[in-house]
């Protein structure tokens, strides 16, 4: 009997000592979709055959003493921005319903050839940005902790799927906090790598300068394994950083005491206010942090909504510039979040653009110059819990200042960690961002943090 | 931006926006215009400061 939830290090271990099969694995993954996705819909497209035969192919080579790693025979699902050879990638939307890649994007070629198993294609908001939407070719995900609720986005899929044990982890992809938002709402760990560690080839893009592909799993620990799959340099990817990647599962495993955090407490209490219980578990995370023998002090940058609308501004622009010709040729076949936003980006000028990477210039430096004597800076992920689903605003996106965008900016290496739950059982979260290519150094935090709490013992009933 | 203003900008993007969606993003365009105002810093930038060309960031 296959647990209903496993980490990937502990599915692993376990299939590395033979005492689980990847078919068996993936048959209960399969069940499970069968038996709850009805009501969380979180696949677009499950692949179950393809799984399967993937799943005897990894069973064989592991019993022919073939073992690649960690990933090998590992459940895991795919943001339907991630193409894949053969198989339709949507987008979740009408206009790309048809489109079938010829090939797999790179970072999904990785994560096979490391022996991780495709098992679908997982909803988004409408092309990483227009949602919770209902009037698409498929419905929204449901956060798998509360029904009612929102998954948060653009994740959405990867976020229901993982935290249901659908799956074991995703992928994600983040232009304004689509990892850490859809990770902080259905109590994951996910990361936004610094820009240009993954490969944005073949990942429908929303915004290039602000793009970052990224995984989300259920611990740090299975992040770090994750990400040392897709994290390398691709020459195809004009963002493409050519930079030594480390062993991110083995620096978990590094002290954490002495590590010099900063606490941007202006951006959670004043700037975009966070209700009560993020808050008070924020604080909680600050102290244990401490304890840990890591030293906090606050810090206090440009006010929140300079960084958002430097990075709204931008993404505004280069989404537009994508959609462009779709949207005069056929406007009302997206869906109507997603085309509203784009009316209102397309009144965004020129100069407004060029003004935007100004502001962007100034604020990487100025994050730069606080982060100085700093290994870290913490802050909240999302305003509260998560809300319900039907409870979104069309243009939520500029109404409050986002509380991650700031390190889509900056390209920083920024993490969504589960710190609690509310009293009626929904998670909790706050974010870890590091200096660039520091990214094994905000794992490891992260890892140390899950380590000495108790959040990671609760799964959600469904 | 009144509505009439909102109708000509689409307009000129060549946007078939449906008349029922038109005044909800007319009453969002504040959200732009404060948006914009924030690029912008109240005395003005130095002349020569240029834009951040962001393909690839350096460590830091």
């Amino acid at each position: 009997m296959v647990p209903d939830f496993l980490t990937i290090a502990e599915a692993a271990r376990l299939i590395e000592q033979r005492e689980l099969s990847p078919v068996e694995l993936v048959d209960s993954r399969l069940a499970r979709i069968q038996r709850f996705d009805g009501k969380l819909h979180s696949f677009i497209r499950v692949l179950a055959d393809e799984a399967r035969a993937a799943a005897r192919t990894a069973e064989a080579e592991i019993a022919a003493g073939k073992y690649r790693g960690p990933l090998h025979g590992i459940p895991i699902g795919l943001k339907d921005i991630y193409e894949t050879a053969g198989v339709a990638t949507t987008g979740h939307s009408k206009v790309m319903q048809d489109h079938v890649p010829k090939a797999d994007a790179f970072s999904v070629a990785r994560l096979k050839a490391a022996g991780a198993i495709v098992m679908g294609k997982l909803a988004t908001h409408e092309f990483a940005l227009g949602g919770p939407s209902f009037d698409l070719p498929w419905p929204p995900a449901r956060n798998p902790w509360d029904l009612s609720r929102f998954t948060g986005g653009s994740s959405s899929g990867t976020g229901a799927s993982v935290a249901a044990g659908l799956v074991l982890g995703g992928t994600g992809s983040d232009t304004g906090g689509s990892i850490r938002g859809p990770a902080a709402f259905c109590g994951l760990a996910g990361i936004k790598p610094t820009y240009g560690l993954i490969s944005r080839m073949g990942i429908l893009p929303l915004a290039f300068s602000l793009d970052h592909a990224g995984p989300m799993a259920w611990t740090a620990e299975d992040c770090a394994i994750l990400l040392q799959a897709m994290a390398g340099h691709d020459p195809a990817d004009p963002g493409s950083a050519n930079h030594p990647i480390p062993d991110y599962r083995a620096a978990l495993a590094g002290e954490v005491k002495g590590l010099r955090i900063g606490l941007i407490r202006h951006f959670y209490e004043r700037d975009n206010e966070t209700n009560a219980a993020t808050r008070a578990a924020i604080a909680a995370a600050s102290q244990t942090l401490e304890d840990l023998g890591c030293s906090v002090r606050e810090v206090t940058l440009s006010p929140l909504a300079d960084w958002a609308a430097c990075g709204m501004a931008i993404m505004q622009c280069e989404a537009y510039a994508i959609h462009e010709a779709n949207l005069r040729a056929r406007f009302t076949d997206y869906g109507e979040i997603f085309r509203d936003r784009m009316a209102l980006a397309g009144l965004v000028t020129g100069a407004d653009y060029v003004q935007a990477l100004r502001r962007r210039r100034e604020l990487i430096g100025e994050l730069d110059r606080a982060m100085a004597d700093l290994d870290l800076v913490m802050t909240a992920a999302a305003p509260s819990e998560a809300p319900p689903i039907d409870s979104v605003p069309k243009f939520a996106i500029l109404e409050r200042p986002s509380l991650t965008i700031a390190f889509n900016v900056t390209g920083s290496p920024a993490m969504s960690v589960c710190c609690g739950y509310t009293d009626a059982g929904l998670p909790l979260s706050f974010q870890l961002v590091g200096k660039r290519f520091a990214d094994a150094t905000v794992l490891r935090l992260a890892h140390a943090y899950e380590q000495a709490t108790p959040w990671r013992d609760r799964r959600p009933s469904l | 931006m009144t509505r009439q203003e909102l109708d000509q900008a689409l307009a000129r993007l060549g946007l078939a926006v449906p008349e029922a969606e038109r005044d909800e993003i007319a009453a969002a365009t504040h959200l732009l215009e404060d948006m914009q105002a924030r690029l912008r810093p109240p005395g003005g930038r130095d002349v020569a400061a240029e834009p951040s060309h962001v393909v690839k960031f350096s460590e830091g």
